[in-house]
C-alpha cells in the first residue's frame, strides 16, 4: 500500500496511484465507499451555483447606493425600490428588485488584495491566497464531499471554472463546457456531446469492440487497481456520453421559449438557465462567469448599456426558475466579484471610471437555507469600507459551506502532508440563516 | 467507553484489559515468532523501571519530569493528537503542540492564567486531571482511572510544583528498541516490543508505555498503543516507534513461500541485491520480458517516445544477441532522451510558468529558457553534480560581463528559437526567481524537496513526525537562504547607472508608475530592443533591523562617553541541514552549500536522485514516496539503495551510467505476468508493475499512434514540437487541456505529486470523445485516411507513398545527429579526442547499418570527420507515384504495431477483421479500430 506521510503523523492512503496493492489491501470498491461517504453534516442545500462577476463590479452603482453622497462619488445612478421595504438598488436593476425577498444582499465586505488574480483566488476559495499552497475552489471541495451520481458530472464550469481544485487534485477538477449556450441554439460541450457525425449506436458498436479487444490484462484486473480503476473510469465515461442525461440536461433548447426568455436572451442568460438545468439533473456546483465588470473608464455607460442588464435577467430569471422547479431550497446560490470600485470617479473617461478597490465590495446570497430580503453588514457613508467590523471574504465563504452542510473548519491534507483547514479565518455569519 | 473511527482510541479500560490477558498468557503459537535481540548495551547501568511500576501507588516520592514523563503521556493519552488539543484551533480553547516537542509552549499553555488547567493550590481540581477523569465533562471521553498510575503520574507532577526549565533540556542519546528486526511466520502472532531511553547523563528508563507507536502497513504488522506487533498478511514493512526526537523504524517481515537461493545466480549488482531481498522473503521473480515488451517499455520509460511500427518490426527481427543493449545505447543517445529528462528534471526543480511570470521582462520566455539550458546539460552527459551546481551557485552574469552586456545577451537569448544562448550561459538564475522560491522558510522547503528528497516543512511549525528535524533545525537551515536576492527588478549595486540609462531608452525619458513601465519594457523587448534584466545578488549580510540599529548606536555613543568599546555585531549565520556547524552570512553560503551537497557522505543528494530515476522506471521508489526520505519511510531495499548511490558518486555522477545500469539489469526486465510468490509484491520489484503513462507521454502516444507516418515521423525525428520536449503551443495562463487532464506537473507546490499518473473520468471521456480525437481519428493527415488509401477506399491520389516519405526523414534525422556528434568530436581537444573515439565510432556503425536498411548510402567516417558538409541531405530518388496496396490484414497488424508496439495475436486480427467486414463504411471501421486500440487498457499503460 502506498502512503502518503502528512504532518499530523497520519498516513493517508492514496489508493488511486500506480503501485498501490498489497495483500489484503483496501480493494477500490471499498475505497470509492469511503470517499463516497464524504464528510457531510445534514444542511439545507446540497447543490449549488457560483456566478463570477470577474473585473470587479461596482458595488456604488449595483447594491450599494449611496445617493446622498457628494456627486463624485454617488455617480450617475439613481436607487429604486424592491419588493422587500427598506431595501434600494440600482435603478438599472429593476427585475432583481422585483424579486429581492428571494436573495440577501452583504454590504461591507472588505478585504486588501487589488490585484485581479489575486482576488479572484480568494473570493473563489475562501483563502487569502498562498504562494506555496492552492486551495481547492468551491466546486472541487463540493465534487469531493458530495460525489455526484455516476452518469453526471459532479462539476461544471460555464464556460472556464475560475478556479482549480488546487491540492485537492486533477480527479476535483470541473467539467469546463469552453463556450457559452445561446438561446435556442442545439449546445455542443466537450467531451460529452457526439461529435464527429458519430450517433449512439455508432459508439455502442466501438464500445462492443474494444470491449473484445481489451482483454490483455484482464487476468491482472483483479489484483491491480490501476487497471481496475481504468476500467471503472472508462465505464462511467461510457455511460455519461451514451445516457441521454447529461447530454440532456446540457440540451437548453429542451426548455420553452417563454420560459428560456426569462433568462434574458444573451449568453449569460442561457449560460444561467443551462446552471439551472444541470443542478436539477444532478451536477453538484455549476460555476457561471460574466466578466467585463472592469470599468476603469466608461463606468456607467458600460454599466447601464451591457453588464446590469444581463445580470438582471440572467440572475433574477435564475432565481424566479429555481424556486419555480422547487429547486431554491436546495440549491445554495453564491454571486461575487475579486472587489469592489473605487468611491472616488476618476475623469480619465468622458463617462468617469472607477478603479479597484477591495476595502468594501457586496456579494449575494441565496438558496437553501438563506433567507432572503434582508440585507446583511452596511458600509461607511461613502461605500469606503465596513461602518462595523464588516466581513471577510472568508466568513462569506465558510458560510457558504455552512449552507451547504460542510464543516467550514474542516481538516484536509494538502497534496504534500499539511494539514490545511478548508476556510483559514472564516466565521459563520449566523444572521445570513432562517 | 470505546470510540472507534475518527477520534483516537487510546482508552486505557481496553489498555488495561490487554494488559492482563497478557499477564494471563499470549495466545500460544507453535512456531514463536523469531525476532533479533541484540545484547544490551551497558549490562552495568541499572534501567529504570517504566512508570507504570514507579507510579503504581499514590504516595510516591518521584517527582515527574515535563520533558521525560509528563509530555510523553500526554501524547499517550492522545491529548496533543491533531483530533485534540493538538489541533490548529485547538480544543475547548486549549491547545497543545502537535505531538509534544514544542515543550515551552505547552508548558505555558497548561499554566495559562486563570485557565485552570494545572492549580498546585488545589492539585485534584486542575483541569487536566478532572477532564479526563470523567466522560460525561470531557468531548475526549474518559482517558484514565482514578488511581491508575496516569493518573499518579499528571498528579504528582502538578504537587511537585509543575515545573520545566526550558535551559535544562535533556538530551536524549538513543532510543533502543528490542526486538531490532521481526521475522513472523503466521498470522495474528505477536511480539511486544520495549524501548529504553538512553539519557545523556547515562541514566536509562524503559519508556514503551511512553512511544508513539505505527505502522508502515497495518496489513502485514498492526501495532497497538503499547508496541505489541501483530502479524497479519505475508510480506514485509516497518514498523516505527518514536519517542522524544528519536524515530526508530523496525523491518517485519514474513515469508511469501519457503527460502530461495536465486540471489548467486545474478549477474549484475542490481540483481544481487533484489534477489537476495526475495529470497530472504520466499519470492520467485517474474521470467524476463519479451523483446517487443522490452521495445515499448524501455522506450517509453527513457526517452518518452511509443517506437514507430517499422522499428518494431526491425527489433524484432534482429538476430544479435546483445540487441538489447544496442538499443539502449541508441535510446541514450537519441534527441529525445535529453528533451524528455530535462522536462522530469524540470519538475524536480520547480520550472513553473506561472511562479516566473515577471521573472524575466520578456512573456513566456523563461520556462522555455530553463528547460532548454536542462535539455543542453542532459545531451552532453553533464554530470549531475556539476548541473546543480549551475542552479545552486547560478549567478545571473558570466565572468566578466557587464550588466549592460549581461541585458544584451538577455534581450537576444529571449527571443523565441534563441534558446541556445541562454543554455550556453553557466548559471540558472531562474531557480532562484520564482514567486514562489522568495522567502528563506519557501526556499529551505524547496530546496530540500528538489535536491535532497526530503520533506521538512513539517519542522516549519512542529517537530516532524517522522524524523528528527526540529523547528529549530528548520529555522537554522532557512537563515542559509537569507542573503540570496533574486526579483525582476532586484541589480547589483554597479549596474543601477546602466539600468537608468536603458530604462531612459526604453521611456524616452518619460517618468512611468511602475505598470506603464513594466509594459513599456515588455514593447521594447518584443521589438528587438534591449531592456534592463533583474538580477541575482547576494547581500552580504543580513540587514539588521532599524530598532535594533538605533538602540546599538545609543549604545556606542554611551559606551563612547564611557570610554569604553562595544563588542561587534555576530555575524549572521546559517546551518546546512543537520549539520552543526555555523555558515557564515558574510559571504555567498551557495558554495559551501554545494561542496555539502555533492560530497561523499551527504546523506541525501545522491539518493534523492538515484532514487527519482529508479522510480521512473519501476513506478515505485526504492524510498517511496520519492521526495519523502524521512526515518519513518526506510528504503524497501537499504542495501539496494546504498550501492546504486554509492556507485553513482563513483562514477562521477554519470546519469548515463545510471539509466543503462538499471534498464540493463534483469530486474528491469521482468515480465508483467505474476506467479504465485510475487502476484501481490508491489515493493520489492519482483516483477514488472503496470503503470500509466505520463501525460505528455500519453499525449505524444495518441499523436504518434493516429497521425500518419509521415506527420509521425517529423515529430520523432525533430521531437521539439513534442510534449515530451515541452513543445506545445501554449496560451498564456492556460495549459493544454489534455495536459492538465491527465495530470501533468504544476511544478508548484514542492511534491513530486504534483505529476499525477492516477486515471480519472475526464480521462476516459477525453480519449473516448473528445473532439481532439475525433479530429485526430478523421484528419487528412492522419493514419486512418493513410491506411483508407492503402486499401484503395476513399483514397485521394498522388500522394507520394508516406512510408517513404517516412524512411526519408528518418534518414535525415540521423544524418543531422551524426553530424552534431561528429562537429563536436571535432572541436574538443586532440588529446581528448582518442578517447572519444570509439564512442563515435560506435554510433557511426549504427547509423550505418540503419542506412543500409534504409537503401541509403553513408559516406565512410574519415571523410565525415575531415569534411563534415560533404554529407549532403538524403533525397528520394524520382519514383512513380504508384498506389501503395496494403490487405486488410496489413492494415490490422500497422494498427496494432503503431498503438500496442506488438504483432496482433489470431482471435485479435480475428475480431478485428469481422468488425471492419460487416460494417458499412470501411473507413469508419478503421476509424474504429484505432479508437479502440488507443483506449484499452494496454495502450496507456506501461506493459
Amino acid at each position: 500500500m502506498k502512503f502518503h506521510s502528512t504532518c499530523d503523523g497520519v498516513r493517508r492512503r492514496d489508493m488511486l496511484k500506480a503501485g498501490v496493492l498489497t495483500v489484503g489491501g483496501l480493494s477500490l470498491s471499498n475505497y470509492m465507499q469511503m470517499a463516497n461517504a464524504g464528510q457531510i453534516q445534514p444542511g439545507r442545500a446540497d447543490r449549488a451555483i457560483f456566478i463570477e462577476l470577474s473585473g470587479g463590479p461596482s458595488h456604488l452603482d449595483m447594491f450599494d447606493m449611496k445617493p446622498d453622497a457628494p456627486e463624485e462619488i454617488r455617480g450617475a445612478f439613481k436607487p429604486i425600490s424592491t419588493n422587500v421595504s427598506g431595501i434600494q438598488i440600482s435603478e438599472h436593476l429593476p427585475k432583481l428588485a422585483g424579486c429581492a425577498d428571494k436573495y440577501a444582499i452583504l454590504r461591507g465586505v472588505s478585504h486588501t488584495l487589488a490585484a485581479h488574480q489575486l482576488g479572484r483566488e480568494y473570493v473563489n476559495t475562501g483563502s487569502k491566497p498562498l504562494p506555496s499552497l492552492e486551495y481547492p475552489g468551491y466546486g472541487s471541495v463540493l465534487s469531493k464531499e458530495r460525489p455526484s451520481d455516476a452518469d453526471i458530472p459532479s462539476q461544471v464550469a460555464i464556460p472556464r471554472a475560475g478556479h482549480g481544485p488546487g491540492f485537492l487534485g486533477i480527479r476535483y477538477a470541473a467539467l469546463e463546457t469552453n463556450s457559452a449556450p445561446q438561446l435556442g441554439q442545439p449546445y455542443s460541450v466537450r467531451g460529452i456531446s457526439l461529435a464527429g457525425g458519430i450517433g449512439v449506436d455508432e459508439v455502442k458498436r466501438r464500445q462492443g469492440l474494444l470491449k473484445k479487444l481489451d482483454r490483455r490484462f484482464a487476468e491482472l484486473e483483479k489484483d491491480d487497481q490501476l487497471l481496475e480503476g481504468l476500467d471503472q473510469f472508462g465505464e462511467q465515461a461510457y455511460s455519461m456520453i451514451t445516457s441521454s442525461r447529461a447530454r440532456d440536461a446540457f440540451d437548453i433548447s429542451k426548455e420553452p421559449e417563454s420560459f428560456a426568455k426569462q433568462f434574458g436572451e444573451d449568453s449569460f442568460g442561457q449560460s444561467c438557465l443551462l446552471a439551472m438545468r444541470l443542478v436539477e439533473s444532478g451536477v453538484r456546483l455549476v460555476s457561471v462567469q460574466l466578466g467585463g465588470w472592469d470599468t476603469h473608464q466608461d463606468n456607467f455607460k458600460k454599466l447601464k448599456t451591457s453588464n446590469l442588464p444581463k445580470l438582471d435577467a440572467g440572475l433574477s430569471g435564475l432565481l424566479i426558475g429555481l424556486e419555480q422547479r422547487g429547486l431554491l431550497d436546495s440549491t445554495a446560490v453564491f454571486v461575487t466579484g475579486e472587489f469592489g470600485r473605487t468611491p472616488k470617479i476618476n475623469n480619465r473617461s468622458a463617462d468617469g471610471g472607477r478603479d479597484h478597490y477591495p476595502r468594501c465590495m457586496f456579494m449575494l446570497m441565496a438558496g437553501g437555507a438563506v433567507r432572503g430580503g434582508q440585507v446583511i453588514g452596511e458600509s461607511d457613508a461613502t461605500a469606503a469600507g465596513p461602518l462595523h467590523e464588516g466581513f471577510s471574504p472568508d466568513d462569506v465563504a465558510a458560510s457558504f459551506y455552512y449552507n451547504l452542510g460542510i464543516d467550514p473548519t474542516l481538516e484536509y491534507d494538502s497534496n504534500t502532508g499539511r494539514p490545511i483547514t478548508l476556510v483559514r479565518n472564516g466565521n459563520v455569519i449566523k444572521s445570513l440563516f432562517v | 467507553m470505546i470510540r472507534i473511527g475518527t477520534k483516537p482510541t487510546f482508552c486505557i479500560v481496553v489498555a488495561m484489559c490487554v494488559l492482563l490477558l497478557g499477564q494471563l498468557g499470549a495466545p500460544v503459537s507453535a512456531e514463536p515468532a523469531k525476532i533479533s535481540t541484540p545484547k544490551p548495551t551497558d549490562t552495568n547501568t541499572k534501567t529504570l523501571a517504566p512508570l507504570r511500576e514507579r507510579f503504581q501507588s499514590a504516595d510516591v516520592t518521584e517527582a515527574p519530569d515535563f520533558q521525560k514523563h509528563v509530555v510523553p503521556l500526554l501524547g499517550r493519552l492522545g491529548c496533543n493528537g491533531r483530533a485534540c488539543h493538538g489541533s490548529f484551533q485547538g480544543r475547548g480553547g486549549f491547545q497543545l503542540s502537535l505531538f509534544g516537542y514544542d515543550f515551552k509552549s505547552d508548558h505555558a499553555a497548561l499554566h495559562e492564567e486563570n485557565c485552570g488547567r494545572v492549580d498546585v493550590d488545589d492539585i485534584d481540581e486542575s483541569l487536566i486531571l478532572v477532564k479526563p477523569l470523567d466522560a460525561d465533562m470531557h468531548d475526549g471521553g474518559k482517558r484514565f482511572d482514578k488511581g491508575s498510575w496516569q493518573h499518579h503520574v499528571l498528579r504528582k507532577w502538578i504537587a511537585s510544583g509543575a515545573e520545566f526549565n526550558p535551559n535544562k533540556m535533556h538530551l536524549l542519546e538513543k532510543l533502543e528498541v528490542i526486538p531490532t528486526e521481526i521475522s513472523f511466520s503466521k498470522q495474528r502472532e505477536t511480539v511486544q516490543l520495549t524501548a529504553t531511553a538512553h539519557w545523556q547523563d547515562g541514566t536509562m528508563e524503559d519508556v514503551t508505555q511512553l512511544c508513539r507507536f505505527s505502522t508502515n502497513d497495518e496489513s502485514i504488522a498492526a501495532i497497538d498503543e503499547l508496541g505489541e506487533v501483530t502479524s497479519g498478511e505475508k510480506g514485509d514493512t516497518h514498523v516505527v516507534v518514536y519517542y522524544d526526537n528519536a524515530v526508530v523504524p523496525i523491518p517485519v517481515l514474513r515469508p511469501i513461500g519457503p527460502k530461495r537461493y536465486a540471489a548467486s545466480e545474478a549477474t549484475t549488482a542490481i540483481d544481487r541485491l533484489v534477489l537476495e531481498k526475495l529470497d530472504k522473503l520466499g519470492v520467485a521473480p517474474s521470467d524476463v520480458c519479451t523483446d517487443a515488451e522490452f521495445l515499448r517499455r524501455v522506450s517509453l520509460d527513457m526517452t518518452g517516445v511509443l517506437p514507430a511500427a517499422d522499428f518494431v518490426r526491425e527489433f524484432l527481427a534482429d538476430t544479435s544477441p546483445n540487441k538489447r543493449a544496442t538499443l539502449v545505447d541508441e535510446l541514450l543517445d537519441s534527441p529525445a532522451y535529453a528533451a524528455w529528462w530535462a522536462t522530469r528534471m524540470s519538475d524536480w526543480t520547480g520550472n513553473s510558468d506561472a511562479q516566473l511570470n515577471n521573472a524575466l521582462p520578456v512573456r513566456g520566455a523563461a520556462s522555455r529558457l530553463w528547460h532548454e539550458w536542462l535539455r543542453v546539460r542532459i545531451d552532453q552527459n553533464m554530470p549531475y553534480d556539476q548541473i546543480v551546481q549551475g542552479i545552486v551557485e547560478a549567478k545571473s552574469r558570466q565572468e566578466g560581463e557587464s550588466y549592460l552586456e549581461y541585458c544584451e545577451a538577455m534581450t537576444e537569448a529571449c527571443q523565441r528559437g534563441n534558446e541556445n544562448l541562454f543554455a550556453e550561459r553557466d548559471g540558472l538564475p531562474l531557480y532562484w526567481a520564482r514567486r514562489n522560491f522568495q522567502k528563506p522558510e519557501d526556499r529551505a522547503i524547496g530546496f530540500a524537496y528538489a535536491f535532497l528528497g526530503v520533506r521538512i516543512e513539517c519542522a516549519q511549525c512542529h517537530k516532524h513526525p517522522f524524523d528528527r528535524w526540529s523547528k529549530n533545525d528548520f529555522d537554522k537551515f532557512s537563515k542559509l537562504f537569507t542573503t540570496v536576492r533574486a526579483s525582476q527588478n532586484g541589480i547589483g549595486a554597479d549596474a543601477k547607472e546602466q539600468r537608468n540609462e536603458l530604462i531612459k531608452q526604453v521611456t524616452d525619458g518619460k517618468k512611468l508608475d511602475n505598470g506603464e513601465l513594466r509594459r513599456a519594457i515588455y514593447r521594447a523587448a518584443a521589438q528587438g530592443e534591449t531592456v534592463p534584466f533583474g538580477e541575482l545578488f547576494v547581500v552580504k549580510q543580513r540587514t539588521v533591523n532599524k530598532t535594533l540599529l538605533e538602540k546599538r548606536k545609543k549604545l556606542i555613543a554611551k559606551a563612547k562617553q564611557n570610554g569604553k568599546k562595544v563588542a561587534p555585531l555576530p555575524i549572521p549565520s546559517g546551518h546546512i541541514l543537520g549539520e552543526s556547524t555555523a555558515v557564515p552570512l558574510s559571504t555567498d553560503p551557495r558554495p559551501a552549500l554545494m561542496q555539502w551537497l555533492r560530497s561523499e557522505t551527504n546523506p541525501f543528494f545522491a539518493k534523492a536522485i538515484v532514487n527519482r530515476v529508479w522510480a521512473n522506471y519501476f513506478g515505485i521508489g526504492i524510498v517511496d514516496p520519492t521526495d519523502d526520505m524521512n526515518m519513518a519511510n526506510p528504503p524497501s531495499n537499504t542495501p539496494l539503495l546504498d550501492f546504486l548511490a554509492k556507485q553513482f558518486i563513483h562514477q562521477k555522477f554519470d546519469l548515463k551510467w545510471l539509466h543503462r545500469e538499471i534498464v540493463l539489469s534483469a530486474t528491469y526486465q521482468r515480465s508483467a505476468e505474476p506467479n504465485e510468490t510475487n502476484r501481490h509484491d508491489r515493493v520489492n520489484f519482483a516483477r514488472h508493475v503496470p503503470r500509466r503513462l505520463p501525460a505528455e507521454v500519453v499525449y505524444d502516444a495518441v499523436v504518434l499512434a493516429t497521425g500518419s507516418d509521415d506527420k509521425a515521423s517529423q515529430l520523432r525525428n525533430e521531437v521539439d514540437q513534442m510534449a515530451i520536449a515541452e513543445g506545445l503551443a501554449q496560451n498564456r495562463n492556460k495549459r493544454d487541456f489534455a495536459m492538465e487532464v491527465f495530470g501533468q506537473s504544476i511544478r508548484e507546490s514542492n511534491c513530486d505529486c504534483d505529476r499525477s499518473d492516477s486515471p480519472s473520468l475526464l480521462q476516459a471521456i477525453y480519449l473516448r470523445n473528445d473532439a481532439d480525437m475525433h479530429r485526430r481519428l478523421s484528419s487528412d493527415d492522419g493514419w486512418v485516411a493513410q491506411a483508407c488509401e492503402s486499401l484503395g477506399v476513399d483514397a485521394p491520389s498522388n500522394r507520394i507513398d508516406p512510408k517513404k516519405v517516412a524512411t526519408l526523414r528518418a534518414a535525415n534525422g540521423l544524418r543531422k545527429q551524426i553530424l552534431t556528434k561528429v562537429r563536436q568530436f571535432n572541436q574538443i581537444p586532440k588529446v581528448r579526442q582518442a578517447n572519444t573515439m570509439p564512442k563515435v565510432q560506435r554510433e557511426y556503425q549504427r547509423a550505418k547499418s540503419k542506412f543500409n536498411q534504409f537503401g541509403f548510402d553513408i559516406p565512410p567516417l574519415k571523410k565525415l570527420l575531415t569534411n563534415p558538409n560533404s554529407w549532403q541531405k538524403v533525397e528520394l530518388a524520382k519514383q512513380d507515384s504508384e498506389k501503395a496496396t496494403m490487405t486488410i490484414d496489413a492494415v490490422i497488424e500497422e494498427a496494432y504495431m503503431r498503438t500496442l508496439s506488438r504483432f496482433p495475436d489470431r482471435e485479435e486480427t480475428a475480431i478485428a477483421t469481422d468488425y471492419i467486414d460487416t460494417s458499412t463504411s470501411k473507413s469508419d471501421a478503421v476509424q474504429s479500430l484505432l479508437w479502440a486500440l488507443v483506449n484499452t487498457k494496454e495502450f496507456i499503460i506501461t506493459h
